[in-house]
Formats: structure tokens, sequence, C-alpha cells
């Protein structure tokens, strides 16, 4: 291959005249694809409590907490400043107690406030 | 009313007021342009379309904080800016704007076509004092750069911009435009020279694939390196002004000046120099930054014969004609 | 007149902490050396605390560019310690992300050379398509840059017909663009001009400096872990290892570029003869004591993860040497004979990946043998103390010029 003058040239003109491929980021939303792994979501009614999830993510942002002495009802705390959004809940839970969402909208000011409690 | 007449030309126009108006708005064009070949969008959100983003960029610097090295000779440090972009609105005042016939006036006289590119390279030096100046190795080295690139570039832009000052048989800036509006078409007796002064004038303005004084990804920001706040704010202004009158030279000499009074003059000054911008702006996107010893032997080896072989062409053309 | 400069911690053609000390004559580099150390994170003392499902996510943030590389390299080892056969279909599509990585590996470089070079159009427009395979990417896995795709005994998301015909379709778009980059940086005088015979690494020096990846091909040396140790279904798949001869950064581009083309043919091939059944096997979670050595042949050249279990289901000691690590040897060889110009190209060009190779510095107290374990506020305030004693106003640096 030889050298040429402004080989790229053409192809900047031609770019001038086409839309940018920029998007607007905070004004426009590009969609995710719908297996995105987005937010943890944890469903109370279907846990049994076996604290497999808990030994398995590797960020250790899942508590499981027991609610009542009597029942098998428990609750999750998900730390989301600290989940890695690897979807290995979803896979480690025999009851398929979780799922992902496609939000990814989730940064905050505090991590506290990345604390999500489902009951 | 004799006074009147300079006062304007410096305050409003082509002086201080325009050039800053005008230089911002050539900033934001080159800008949106090369976002654009990029196929981005550029500045967008402050004004229209972005356009006052230069401006809010140039305040932004101003409200920094400005910090003077140690080392650094404070004084010469801080008058440095201050001086170069005093020189490039001196350089801006010779462009011949407001004249539509040879009739002289205080800033128009035989000669000043060399004043113009004089005071053009003296930045070049400014540049070169900043980055010695600033006791930092990435300055230094940067500043030494500058020096080494205006001997490649400052001979061939001497030369291309002398060949149809040759052909037009004056060295003064209103009769050169003249005589091409007179004669159109010898203009295109000068191609080789407005390519080469485009080139040059790029170089000059140390944009890509010139900018290696401030290569930021190998020496920083080379002579600006310590320069922050409004300091760095007046060099940015400087380059913004610097192309503004670069353009208008190159306008001037080549594209057959701006006629017509004050008005069109004002319109034609306009569309001339955005097409120059226009033009270093391609050359800035379809280029990658070339090292020094490359410039220096591309200039020499090409820009200089070149410039000599149109200065040639000048010359036989004006012997065949008289 | 000799003087040094320091290149970094924070400089801007370096994108992560890494100091170049380099001793100039003007703008010649007479001398270069290479500081490390500045972003350790305790990967490999943080993975013995893991479990081995655990330690995938783990592995898996070694590497931003080339997480895949370290999780498959790690996951190797792993599955050969517990003496599974992976599911035959998981290993294809672990292929397929790993080569649909390469894709956009070598795209980011290939911009990040231009931007190095000054060249902003060239980086602009290769990252412009790099959108369409990390799009597949994102497609597949479920997200843009760590794919998550491995575990024991296969992947975890399966590929449906959809997806393929689209990835299919994408490619074709992939194969013009990087047509056309190809001709493109080498046609264009003032790139090929910063490119070409800059960095020079001879044969015999590649070798003895033990260069892995692109660096080590781009002089002349047909190696390449995916022919020589073929693991996944790279046995399969007929390639050729793309080198080249001009031992300098061109060459370096042109192998990656050779690369992503015969990367397109894999991934078409892949797509083509992807098997039906299961993707993915049940694995167990404790493994039996052993110790494994797993190669992978990342974007950036040869990744080898050391592996030793010991019955439990966390591994005894993980060692992680990430491909920058091996080829800091060569760069420091190939910068000896520049220009300041060179600099970011020549370290550019090894793909560097710094925050991947820095690994454990362990400080032994010289006089009494033994060494110390220290914590973090521990070893600040130590730093605090250092810093009380130099007097600032006192330490006069001569400015030489
Ligand atoms: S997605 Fe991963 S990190 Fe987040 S909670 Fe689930 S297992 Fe933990
Ligand atoms: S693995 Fe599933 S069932 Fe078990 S504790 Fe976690 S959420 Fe509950």
């Amino acid at each position: 291959m030889s050298l040429r003058i402004a080989p790229f040239l053409p192809e900047l003109l031609r770019s001038l005249f086409k839309k940018p491929v920029t998007v607007k980021y905070p004004f426009e939303k590009e969609a995710v694809p719908k297996d995105f792994r987005g937010t943890v979501v944890f469903d109370p009614a279907k846990c049994i409590g076996c604290n497999i999830c808990v030994n398995d993510c590797p960020a250790e942002a899942i508590d499981i907490i027991r609610v009542s002495e009597t029942e098998k009802k428990f609750k999750m705390i998900l730390h989301n400043d600290r989940c890695i959004h690897c979807a290995q809940c979803v896979d480690s839970c025999p009851t398929k107690t979780y799922h992902m969402d496609l939000e990814y909208e989730t940064a905050a000011f505090s991590r506290w406030d990345l604390k999500i409690e489902y009951k | 009313m004799a006074i009147l007449k300079p006062i304007l030309y410096i305050l409003v126009y082509p002086g201080l007021l325009f050039l800053m108006v005008y230089s911002t708005f050539c900033e934001w064009f080159d800008r949106k342009l090369y976002a654009r070949m990029q196929n981005r969008i550029g500045p967008l959100h402050t004004g229209r379309a972005g356009i006052l983003q230069p401006v809010a960029d140039i305040i932004k610097l101003f409200a920094k904080e400005d910090i003077v090295p140690e080392q650094a000779d404070k004084r010469m440090f801080s008058a440095l800016p201050v001086f170069a972009l005093a020189i490039v609105c001196t350089a801006a005042l010779y462009l011949p704007v407001w004249h539509y016939s040879t009739a002289p006036s205080f800033n128009s006289f035989p000669g000043d076509l060399i004043v113009v590119v004089y005071l053009l390279s003296l930045p070049t030096l400014i540049f070169f004092l900043a980055g010695w100046h600033s006791t930092n190795y990435f300055s230094a080295i940067g500043g030494v750069r500058v020096l080494t690139m205006l001997f490649g570039y400052e001979i061939p832009l001497l030369l291309a911009l002398l060949s149809p000052a040759v052909l037009a048989g004056s060295w003064r800036l209103v009769e050169i435009a003249v005589f091409y509006q007179n004669h159109p078409l010898l203009m295109l007796a000068n191609v080789i020279g407005f390519v080469i002064a485009v080139i040059c004038l790029q170089a000059k303005l140390e944009r890509v694939p010139f900018d290696i004084p401030h290569a930021e990804t190998e020496i920083v920001g080379g002579q600006f390196t310590e320069y922050s706040g409004k300091k760095l704010a007046f060099f940015r202004l400087l380059g913004d002004i610097e192309m503004v009158v670069g353009a208008g030279l190159i306008a001037a000499v080549f594209l057959g000046g701006f006629p017509g009074g004050l008005l069109p003059g004002l319109a034609w000054f306009i569309v001339k120099t955005l097409f120059i911008i226009f033009l270093l702006a391609a050359l800035r996107a379809a280029t990658s930054r070339i090292r020094i010893d490359q410039m220096i032997s591309f200039s020499w080896r090409w820009l200089a014969p070149l410039a000599v072989l149109q200065l040639f062409i000048a010359i036989i053309i004006k012997g065949s004609a008289s | 007149m000799e003087y040094k400069v320091s290149l970094g911690p924070q400089h801007p053609a370096l994108h992560e902490a890494v100091s170049l000390r380099m001793t100039l004559d003007g703008e010649v580099i007479r001398d270069a050396d290479l500081k490390l150390g500045y972003s350790h994170r305790g990967i490999e003392k943080l993975a013995e605390e893991r479990s081995y499902i655990q330690n995938i996510y783990l592995t898996e943030r070694i590497c931003g560019i080339c997480s895949h590389s370290h999780t498959t390299c790690f996951t190797q080892g792993v599955e050969q310690l517990m003496e599974l056969v992976p599911a035959r279909r998981g290993l294809f599509i672990r292929t397929l992300i790993a080569e649909l990585e390469r894709v956009h590996s070598h795209l980011l470089w290939l911009g990040v050379a231009g931007q190095e070079a000054g060249f902003e159009s060239f980086f602009m427009y290769t990252w412009r398509d790099r959108e369409v395979v990390l799009d597949i990417l994102e497609w597949i896995s479920g997200n843009r840059v760590h794919y998550a795709m491995n575990i024991f005994g296969g992947v975890r998301r399966d590929i449906d017909e959809l997806q393929r015909k689209k990835i299919l379709d994408s490619l074709d778009l992939l194969k013009k663009r990087t047509d056309y980059y190809l001709n493109l940086a080498a046609s264009e005088p003032t790139f090929v001009g910063r490119l070409a015979g800059v960095g020079k690494l001879s044969r015999e020096d590649a070798i003895a400096l033990c260069a892995v990846g692109p660096t080590l091909r781009a002089s002349g040396i047909a190696s390449d872990v995916r022919k020589d140790d073929p693991y996944a279904v790279y046995g399969e798949i007929p390639f050729e290892v793309a080198t080249a001869d001009s031992c300098d950064v061109l060459g370096r581009a042109v192998v990656r570029v050779k690369e992503l083309i015969s990367s397109y043919a894999m991934i078409e091939f892949l797509l083509k003869n992807l098997p039906e059944g299961p993707f993915k096997v049940k694995a167990p979670r404790k493994v039996k004591p052993n110790e494994v050595y797993s190669r992978y042949e990342a974007p950036r050249g040869e990744n080898v993860h050391y592996i030793k279990s010991n019955g439990s289901d966390k591994p005894e000691r993980l060692k992680v040497r990430a491909p920058t690590l091996a080829n800091y040897p060569a760069t420091i060889a190939m910068l000896k004979k520049g220009f300041i110009a060179d600099i970011p190209l020549i370290f550019a060009a090894i793909d560097p990946c710094i925050c991947c190779a820095e690994r454990l510095v362990q400080l032994d107290d010289a006089r009494r043998g033994d060494s110390r374990v220290l914590s973090f506020s521990q070893l600040r305030s130590m730093a605090n103390e250092r810093a009380k004693k130099i007097d600032f106003k006192k330490r006069k640096i001569a400015w030489p010029f």
C-alpha cells in the first residue's frame, strides 16, 4: 500500500453532512437489551433462607435476615453500592428468588442511599 | 473627526472588540467543524448550538486559580501572555478591512505586509520565552520545539506571501488586494503559494499536524504546562486571534482582500476567513501529529522549494506581462 | 546536556499510573527506566479468601479490557483441577466471547495509537465502530465490559438464533470498517511516518527479553498460545498466526489488524458450527488438593494463572501474570533508542494494562530477615511521619537551565 495525500478527507467531508452519532445522553436514553444486568430485585415470598446467595455473592452485597421467629419469612438488604451486577445470585438461588431489572442509572450522592431493603 | 477613525479602528473594528467577538466565534466554528468531521456534535449547550462555549471556557479560565512556579521569574512569567496578546492585536490593525481605495491611511504604508508577518512571528518568540521561564522540563522542551519549528515554517511562509506581492508589484496589503480584485484570474497563478501559506499558518498556530510544541501525549502542555488561570486564558485568546489575523492576512494577499466599503467588506472578511479556517480544520482532522525532525525535513524538502518555485512563477508572469 | 524527566505517574499519555524515568539529551532518549507499584490492589491475596465461584468475578476485575481473558484463564485452570469436562456448546460460546473481546480490544488499541500519535479523527472513528462489537457483547452477556459469562463447566448464558443472526450481520459492517482502517492507517503519510521504524525490537531481543503477544509476533515470531497450546476449541478452528517482520510499531499495528480480520473469520466459523446441547454442566464446589498452570492468549499476549488448591472451596494460592508485565523489559529496550515523541507510541504499542500487572510487594526487614504485615492505617501513619520530616522550604531544587 502506498502513501496518498489526505486519504481520510473524503470520509471526513462526508461526515460533515451526516447526522452525528453522539447520543445526547441525559436527554436521550438508549434502550438496553432485555437480558441486561441491572439492579437486583428480590421476591420475599420465594426465599427459603438457605443463604447460598450470601455465600456466592462475590461482593458481599447481600444480607438475608429472618423477620419472624416462627414463620420462615425473610427480608433481604441489598447493598447496591457494593453489588457488581454479576447476577451470580440469580444463578445460585435454588428457588429463583432473584431477577435483574433494566435500571442502570443508579448513581447517588451517598453510598447509604444505595441500600435497598426488600421485605 | 480625524482622530475618531483611528480610535474606532483600534477599539472597535478591526480592533479589540471585533477581534474578541469574532475570534471566539471562529474558535466555535473550528471546533464545530472538527467535531462534525469526526461524526460528533461538538459544543452544544452554551448559547445557541454551543456558540458561546469558547467564551464560557475563557470566563472559566479567568475564574481559576492562577499559579506561578516557585523558581520562575514572576514578572516575566506574568507579562508574557499580555505582551503576546497585544502584539497579535496590533498585527490585526494592519489588515486592510476599511480600505476600498488605495488612499493612504494612518495604518497603511508600503511594506505593511512585512510588518504583519513580523508581528505574527513575535508570539512564537514569546512562546519560547514562556516555555523557558516556566522552569519545567516539559515547558523547556516545548519552548525549544517552538523555536526549532519556527526555522521550518517561517521562510516558506514569507516566500509564499511574497510571490503575490511581487506579481502585484507592491508590498502594501491594500494595493495587493486591489490588484487581485482588478485581475481575479491572476489569483490562479498563486495556488501553490496559497497552499503553502495555509500549511505554514497551521504550523504557526501549532495545530495538528504541527502541534509538536505542546503535544500533550508527549510533553503534557509544552510551553503552557505551568500556565493556568488568567494567563492561560490570555494564551488561548491569543491563539484564536492569531488564527483570525493569519486567515485575514492570507485572504488579503491571496484572495483579493475585502472590497466594497464597511459592511460588504466585513461580509467578505467573514466569508474569506471562514473559508481559510475551514481548510485549517480539515487539515487538522485529516492528519496525525508529526515529529519535529519530520516537520523540519518536510518544510525544507517540500515547502521551501515549492515556495521558491511559486516565486519564480510570479516573476515569470510579471516579466511576460510587462 | 543530559537531563532526567519523569513521565508519569500522572501524564496525559498514560491512562494508568506508572512512571517512565527518562534520561534525555535534547529530543533523544539516552536511558529509560520504569517504576511500578502505584496501583497495587492486592488481588492475589483477596483471591485466597474467596470461594472459587466468587473468584471468577474477582479475576474478571483484574482487567477491564481483557476481562474475559482472565476469567477464562482462571476457569480453565479450576476445571482442570476439578477434572471437569465442560459442555461443548459452552466452550464454543466461551471462545466466541473471547474473539469478540479481542476485536473490541484491538479496535480500542487502534484508537489509542491514533490518539497517542495525535490523530484524533482516527481515534474517534475507530471508537465509534467499536461500539458495534460492544453492543453485541452487551446483547449476549448483559453488560458492555464485564461479561461475566464463564462458570465452571461452561458458560452462564446461551446464544439464541436471533443473536446469532445479528452478530453475523454486524460482522459485515465491522469487516468493511476494518479494511478501511487498514487502508487508511497504511496510506496516511503523517501517521505512517510516526509509526514506521519506531520502537525497533529485533527478533533476538524479542526472544531474549521474553516479549509476548503482538509485540513478539511483530518481530517475526509466530508464537500464539491459541496455536501452540490450544485451549477451549481453538484446536478445531482453522486460523493463521498473524506476524509481521518490520519489528516496529507499524508492525504491531499490522499484526493487530490482521488478528482482527482473522478474528472475524473465527467468529463466523464458531457461529456456523455451534453444536447443539447443554451449555454448561454441573460443577463441584470443593476442589481436591492439586496445582495447575493455565495459559491463555489474551489480546495483549500470553496470560498465565497458577492455581493451587487445598481441598477446600477456596484456592490456597492464585498467581496471575498479566501480559503487560512480560512486555516491560522489551519496552525499556525499545525506548532506549527513540525520540521523546516516540515514548507514548512505543509504550502504547505493547497495549499496556498497568493495573493488571501490579503485584504484591512484600517489604522484608533486610537486617532481621523477617517480614511484617502492615495494616492500611499503619502504612498511612508511616507515610505521614515521613512527609513531616521533609522540609519542603529548605529543599531548593536548582533549575539547571
Ligand atoms: S449481582 Fe452479584 S454482586 Fe450483586 S448481589 Fe447478586 S451476586 Fe452479589
Ligand atoms: S439463595 Fe435464594 S432462597 Fe437461598 S437465601 Fe438466597 S434468596 Fe433465599
